[in-house]
């Protein structure tokens, strides 16, 4: 199932997967690719990384703090915590189909 | 190398993201993943800043709409419990009865928008739930007004108006749809759980006890208790709107998200 952070294209998925490594709490960009990395297993690249953040910060769902040692910090906002949610438990709710239909019990 | 790679994204894009995109790309040395996603990246950036105006205009639209159905919501909620205990106190009496319709037509404006502007929010995640139970009370508030309109054209509101309808049957047509269709906007905002789920419970428990009210049913209950649904109801129904219109305020907001970590 393609993940939907609305309006996003290509960069849904990796824009839910920044989302949720900012579930807890504001990181900066390569601390956000090193997150990533270590949750899924699979690499951020910078340049996708920066797309996604550019779209969820016009969009609202993120918003930069200001900079700590050229870091800049991102952090997620009330709306994109709410889009965050809904995203999930429909990935939940599918993954849970997926599993009854193969005859496994969720979780 | 890192400058030359920064040399193919937009000026614009690097005024806003070139200093920390720099810090990020030292952090570790690039291999040829890195690169061309750097370079694809780039690509993008040229693309996308071409579209950015208009996403820009659609998320300061999603934002102005929240905020607008949050305020409008709290005001209308203060207005319905204007109205409601207004009503309870005359009892049938029509004491500051012009009074009493200007906060009628006032709340059923301010109740329109608030449909409108959470709807709207709501919207994102379950349309067609959303909209369904958008129509009926929102249907009932332009009628609503329409009848309020027509008392005021005509100037008694008693008027035969077309198919021997007043305006008040008219006015009052409106009310009660909107009202019970207040009930279906609460269950379907308790169904998306983007807004409060404690303040769209009270609307709804505030809109069926308005409804009985209208209909006069407290009338079968004795005297002692039959002030306790009125009440009930003059508190409920405010209050829902009041609590939905605070939750879409504070969603709008910025989280209160502590900084720890921001330098991990």
């Amino acid at each position: 199932m393609q993940p939907r952070i609305p309006e996003l294209g290509r960069f849904a998925e990796p824009a839910l997967v920044i989302l949720v490594s900012l579930s807890d709490g504001p990181k900066h960009g390569y601390a956000i690719m090193a997150d990533v990395e270590a949750g899924t297993g699979r690499p951020l690249g910078p340049g996708t990384l920066y797309a996604a953040l550019a779209r969820l910060e016009e969009r609202g769902l993120i918003e930069a703090l200001e900079p700590v040692d050229r870091r800049r910090p991102y952090r997620l906002t009330a709306v994109g915590a709410t889009v965050l949610a809904d995203q999930l438990r429909e990935l939940s709710e599918f993954a849970d189909l997926g599993l009854r239909r193969l005859g496994r019990s969720p979780g | 190398m890192i400058a030359l790679l920064l040399r193919l994204y937009p000026a614009r894009w690097r005024a806003r993201y070139g200093d920390e995109f720099a810090v990020v790309l030292a952090e570790r040395p690039l291999g040829p993943f890195d690169v061309a996603d750097v370079l694809l990246g780039a690509l993008d950036a040229h693309l996308h800043l071409r579209g950015l105006g208009a996403a820009s205009q659609h998320a300061k639209g999603f934002a102005m709409s929240l905020r607008i159905g949050g305020y409008a919501a709290i005001l209308g909620g203060a207005l319905w419990l204007l109205v409601l205990a207004g009503n309870a106190i005359n009892n049938g009496a029509e004491t500051g009865a012009p009074f009493l319709g200007l906060s009628i037509v006032g709340a059923t404006v301010m109740t329109l928008l608030a449909l409108i502007g959470l709807s709207a929010f709501q919207a994102r995640s379950h349309p067609l739930l959303t909209w369904a139970a958008f129509a009926i009370p929102a249907g009932g508030a332009v009628v609503g007004l329409l009848g309020y309109l027509a008392i005021v054209v005509t100037g008694d509101s008693d008027a035969v108006l077309i198919g021997g309808i007043s305006p008040w049957m008219i006015g009052s047509i409106g009310l009660i749809t909107m009202v019970a269709g207040s009930i279906l906007f609460a269950v379907a905002t308790w169904l998306a759980q983007s807004l409060s789920r404690v303040a769209s419970g009270l609307l709804a428990v505030g809109a069926v006890l308005v409804v009985l009210a209208l209909f006069g049913a407290s009338g079968a209950l004795p005297p002692p208790i039959a002030i306790v649904p009125i009440v009930a109801a003059v508190v409920t129904f405010p209050a829902g709107w009041v609590g939905l219109g605070i939750s879409a305020l504070r969603i709008g907001r910025p989280s209160p998200v502590t900084l720890e970590g921001a330098s991990a």
